[in-house]
């Protein structure tokens, strides 16, 4: 009996590590080839003369793209823009989750609800109609108008998790700072935020990487050089159906990092975040 | 919450902080998703181009899409589509995640490697497949006819019997870390003895799996299937990217084809109907997941 678990254990535990091998090229390939192309020459990227790796590797092709192309004007905007957003849904989410985590008032429930609803009402559907709002308020090209869209699902997203986050601290604490004569947003920001560290560390990921990654927004509201961002600018680089495979994929692995650097860095947190249902993917 | 039942004027009080403080998460709903949401309801029953005033049409838009071949055979796409790459990530995802929950030296590093995909941009994604998948010069064919595996060029995204099976392997790619992590997650918080139990009780591992893990699982499989497919089934850019919706329409898919009547055709009454079909379906996701998230204490 022990015999046979032992064997079976020791079976599972191969399966277990080709399984691994395989799903880590399945997983790895694309950014090797990403990676691949951007360090070659065209020679070794087109016809029957390509190669499965680079025979003579050259910086040539990030040569063009910093100096052929917007590409820095594009991470430009995008850093702009990322970062706008990720300030706002901070701001904006601590103080409503504030109120509906500590405060009593008629509504609140039906409030959460619709928090919840609105992040997970797709913006496939919501996208036809915001080009006409955004429009109205003459926000089409602007910065300001996409900040302002992704405010759409970025702050229901950070009021419900630091919500849930801001319950968990202990009210006794909240309620010496309270008597000791702190006002309510004074006990929020001494008291409640300081414990709250990974929440925050959670919604600034999600805020930044997700007005990063975005993509539909930034397509449908921005026409100009000046505003558009990274990934509406890099399918750009296709000239009538000519892709400059070369600086297209060292633009996809440069403007790859900085989201890849923040999951690196925020990891522990986020997984964390994950586990209670909240990711887009 | 804080403090006992006061005088209804500390009450009042409260309240009016409450919405002072809730008032411009509330404005930003208000005017960038309900909003747009009922002005979607609104233009799908006109008949509207961009840039021209609208005329009302009832129901006309829906009534014709069910009349149109290519409509139908995209709902029949987006139905194919959504369930195939759904349940692929899931299978994949729990694959994952048991094999990186066996003890390993390296463990997270193969973690971290394994959840990479999930924190780049789609729009990259899109184009990096595209790439691989390049008649000429992609990865595979490259490959393929470097090791003598095949003597033809395989038009990857250009067949009509590849190319869904080539969107979904992108998306699949692109998706599976989610599963991987929220599994991951699950199958670490449960505990111990329970396995310890089983074994006891002469549970083979087999079993252990199917009476101990899977029930454990369950609350965890249902939230993450439940997001993952309305981002799945919403999601336009990988078919925007990979193959425009060809060819002859074999990919075509509800927010693609959303996105071509309005922006392309600018026929944006018939396009806010399109997104609109698909609705009433998220909908039913949308009202259990709502109430899922918002339980107090989660597992």
């Amino acid at each position: 009996m022990a015999r046979t678990t032992s064997r079976s254990q020791r079976l599972l535990k191969w399966v277990g590590n080709g399984l691994l091998a395989v799903l880590l090229v399945w997983t790895l390939l694309p950014f090797y080839w990403m990676i691949a192309t951007s360090l070659k020459a065209d020679r070794e990227i087109y016809g029957f003369e390509a190669t499965l790796y680079p025979h003579r590797p050259t910086l040539a092709a990030y040569g063009r793209l910093f100096r052929t192309t917007p590409f820095v004007k594009y991470v430009r905007n995008s850093t702009i823009i990322a970062v706008g957003n990720t300030l706002a849904s901070l701001v904006l989410g601590c103080l409503g989750a504030y109120a509906l985590a500590r405060l009593r008032f008629p509504g609140r429930a039906l409030i959460a609800r619709g928090l919840v609803v609105t992040y997970l009402v797709p913006p496939a559907l919501l996208f036809i109609p915001l080009f006409s709002v955004l429009s109205v308020l003459r926000l089409i090209d602007t910065h300001h108008g996409l900040i302002l869209t992704y405010l759409s699902f970025s702050v229901p997203f950070s009021t419900w998790l630091l919500m849930g986050y801001f319950r968990s601290v202990p009210l006794e604490l909240e309620e010496a700072a309270l008597v000791d004569g702190c006002s309510r947003l004074g006990s929020l920001v001494r008291v409640i935020l300081p414990m709250s560290l990974p929440a925050l560390a959670v919604v600034t990921f999600f805020a930044f990487t997700q007005s990063w990654n975005e993509s539909l927004y930034a397509n449908v509201f921005v026409n100009s050089v000046e505003v558009r961002t990274i990934t509406t600018g890099l399918s750009l680089f296709v000239v009538e159906d000519v892709f400059f495979w070369g600086p297209m994929m060292g633009a996809s692995f440069l403007s790859t990092l900085p989201p890849l650097i923040m999951y690196l860095i925020f990891q522990r947190w986020v997984v964390k975040g994950l586990t209670l249902g909240a990711v887009k993917g | 919450m804080l403090g006992r039942p006061r005088r209804s004027g500390a009450l009042r009080q409260e309240a009016w902080l409450a919405w002072s403080l809730l008032s411009p998460a509330l404005l930003v709903i208000l005017f960038l998703v309900a909003y747009p949401f009922f002005s979607a309801i609104y233009l799908s029953l006109q008949d509207k181009m961009v840039g021209a005033p609208g005329r009302f049409v009832g129901l006309d838009n829906y009534l014709a899409l069910f009349r149109d071949d290519v409509f139908l055979r995209t709902a029949w796409n987006s139905v194919l589509y959504t369930a195939v790459a759904v349940g692929l990530k899931f299978v994949l995802g729990l694959t994952m995640a048991l094999i990186l929950d066996q003890p390993r030296r390296f463990n997270n590093v193969f973690r971290t490697l394994l959840f990479v995909p999930w924190a780049v941009p789609v729009v990259i994604v899109a184009l990096n497949w595209r790439w691989i998948f390049d008649d000429l010069s992609g990865f595979l064919n490259n490959f393929l006819i470097t090791f003598h595996l095949t003597s033809d060029i395989i038009s990857w995204l250009a067949d009509p019997r590849l190319a869904m099976g080539c969107v979904i392997a992108v998306v699949v790619w692109a998706g599976t870390p989610l599963y991987s992590m929220t599994f991951l997650a699950g199958l670490q918080a449960i505990p111990r003895e329970l396995y310890e139990a089983a074994e006891l009780d002469g549970a083979s591992t087999v079993q252990q799996f199917f009476f101990v893990t899977i029930p454990r699982l369950k609350t965890v499989f249902l939230t993450t299937v439940m997001l993952s497919t309305i981002w799945t089934a919403t999601n336009l850019q990988f078919v925007l990217i990979l193959t425009r919706g060809g060819p002859g329409s074999r990919t075509e898919i509800f927010p693609h084809l959303a996105y071509t009547t309005a922006l392309g055709a600018r026929r944006l009454g018939m396009g806010a109907a399109i997104s609109l079909v698909f609705f009433p379906l998220l909908v039913v996701l949308i009202v259990l997941l709502t109430r899922r998230m918002l339980r107090p204490a989660d597992e």
